[in-house]
């Protein structure tokens, strides 16, 4: 499903952000990226939804080369990935309902197609009941359960995850890395980069730990560091 | 017909609408003067153009003819005149009928009878097809035997006509700076709004919407505001026009006002749209490269 080759990427002043990746990540698999801020994970990610070019190497999504792929083709490719960030990025004046749909309703989607899909989406994430309701009326884990149910309602075959609980209390962060299981469990791929050793150690996923732009270490069913002898006292 | 579609891109642009609301009048604004100014300078050179195309068709070369030329040296004139291909006409005036026609006109302003003895001379006034050519026919009838004098107007009318063409182009000019103007105004209350809306524009390039799609809604607003620009100022001439065109016309009676107002809005309404399209396309293209 997800293909780097070789991929580097440096950004404009000149600082390598990731050197030389090679990773594979299968249809619905479930991976954590991990590593400290500023190690190439946001980076990798926009790699695979276009925001970022490599200088060297291929991204492939979905037998694309996306890292080829034409300006007029872009919007196409990121109908089949969704992304979800840590400051969630919902439209403030628009309620829950609205942010869900606005994201069908700007590719041009069928009105009939939304009001199917966006109350689908709104009973995937549990947020059916406040779907009339402003973000800023709702818990942090409940936006981004909004987020998520944006980000799903085209029903992509990628879910991107940028630090989705970076900004949630470990209840919410439970919730939230709970619901990505049960999205994962229907045959979504999602990528989850996150620095949360607790959710990583527990969970027992694939992990990809990045550190100066490499890739450190690449488990199945791995730990934040690898092995747990290695793990510092300090957890994130 | 999806109607909610439909509900959907118009509440974005009515979203649109609304960010910059100020900033949107002044654009309209600006739009409406410039149209009112470019309204103004083509219905008053459309009139101009015709009064002097009017006056231009009018105009004859007088020939007056030496009292010692006989009927017959007349006519071979006259067959000379119109063997000249720029001749559209040319017709022998005897004195006896110059002098009726002059009465005629005169009226009763001055009592021709007071006269004792004819003072015109016989004459033939040449009518040409093309304005442009009449000093020249003119030099040429001149040098013609028994020719005593040529007169014509026309010299006069196309020196005028060339003047009021040189002040035409200025003004057009001028409207050019003003449209450039309104464009610009529109193009930067488009960047205004798509800057107030960029959390809307990173989101739908996130999920995926076609930069085309994107940029409609703020094209849209771009010609809403050149052709209500526009509206506001055909209705200002409209109003302008019933109650200034009448009474230019009392005092001014020998100008013919038959301009096309109907044409003369769609062509107003037309270069608004123009403008309110251009200045947002150039604006969210810049803006918005997905």
């Amino acid at each position: 499903m997800i293909e780097l080759r070789g991929v580097t990427l440096t950004y404009p002043n000149g600082t390598r952000a990731l050197d030389n990746i090679d990773l594979e990540i299968g249809k619905a698999e479930f991976v954590f990226l991990v590593g400290h801020s500023g190690t190439g994970k946001s980076s990798l990610l926009k790699l695979l939804y276009r925001e970022a070019i490599p200088d060297a190497g291929e991204v492939i999504v979905d037998a694309i080369r996306v890292d080829k792929l034409r300006r007029g083709k872009v919007a196409a490719l990121r109908r089949n990935i969704g992304v979800v960030f840590q400051d969630f990025k919902l439209l403030t004046h628009k309620t829950v309902w609205e942010n869900v749909a606005f994201a069908l309703q700007v590719t041009g989607a069928r009105s009939k197609d939304v009001m199917r899909q966006v109350p689908r989406a709104l009973d995937l994430v549990g947020l059916s009941h406040k779907s009339r309701m402003l973000p800023g009326e709702l818990s942090g884990g409940e936006q981004q359960r909004a987020a998520i149910a944006r980000a799903l309602v085209n029903n992509p075959k990628i879910l991107l995850c940028d630090e989705p609980t970076g900004n949630l209390d470990p209840s919410n962060t439970t919730e939230i890395i709970e619901l990505l299981q049960r999205i994962n469990l229907k045959g979504t791929t999602v990528l989850v980069a996150t620095h949360n050793q607790a959710v990583v150690d527990r969970m027992r996923r694939r992990v990809v730990r990045l550190e100066n732009g490499r890739i450190l270490h690449d488990d199945e069913r791995g730990y934040y560091f690898r092995g747990l002898g290695q793990s510092p006292v300090l957890s994130g | 017909m999806d109607w909610g579609k439909v509900q959907f891109f118009l509440g974005e642009v009515y979203a649109n609408f609304t960010r910059n609301a100020a900033m949107q009048l002044t654009a309209i604004g600006t739009v409406a003067v410039t149209i009112v100014m470019l309204g103004t300078f083509l219905y008053v050179r459309e009139t101009l153009s015709s009064f002097g195309q009017g006056i231009l068709k009018q105009i004859e070369i007088a020939v007056y003819l030496d009292d010692a030329v006989n009927d017959d040296q007349a006519k071979s004139l006259a067959a000379t005149l119109a063997a000249d291909p720029r001749v559209a006409a040319a017709r022998y005036v005897p004195r006896a009928e110059g002098l009726r026609e002059m009465r005629q006109r005169l009226g009763t302003d001055f009592d021709t009878s007071l006269l004792t003895a004819n003072p015109l001379p016989n004459a033939f006034r040449v009518q040409l097809r093309n304005a442009d050519d009449v000093p020249a026919v003119a030099a040429t009838i001149a040098k013609m035997p028994g020719v005593a004098k040529v007169d014509f107007a026309a010299d006069t009318v196309t020196k005028l006509l060339r003047a009021a063409d040189v002040v035409g182009r200025v003004g057009l000019g001028m409207i050019a700076l003003l449209v450039l103007t309104a464009a610009i105004i529109i193009a930067n209350t488009i960047r205004l709004t798509v800057f107030a809306r960029r959390r809307e524009i990173a989101i739908m390039q996130l999920v995926g919407a076609t930069g085309t799609y994107i940029r409609m809604p703020f094209i849209a607003e771009g010609i809403i505001a050149g052709v209500a620009g526009a509206v506001v100022a055909i209705a200002v001439l409209a109003i302008g026009e019933t109650q200034l065109v009448p009474k230019i016309a009392a005092t001014l009676q020998f100008i013919p006002f038959h301009v096309n107002e109907l044409q003369l809005a769609g062509e107003l309404l037309l270069v608004g749209a123009a403008v309110g399209f251009l200045a947002s396309w150039f604006s969210v293209g810049r803006y918005l490269r997905a």
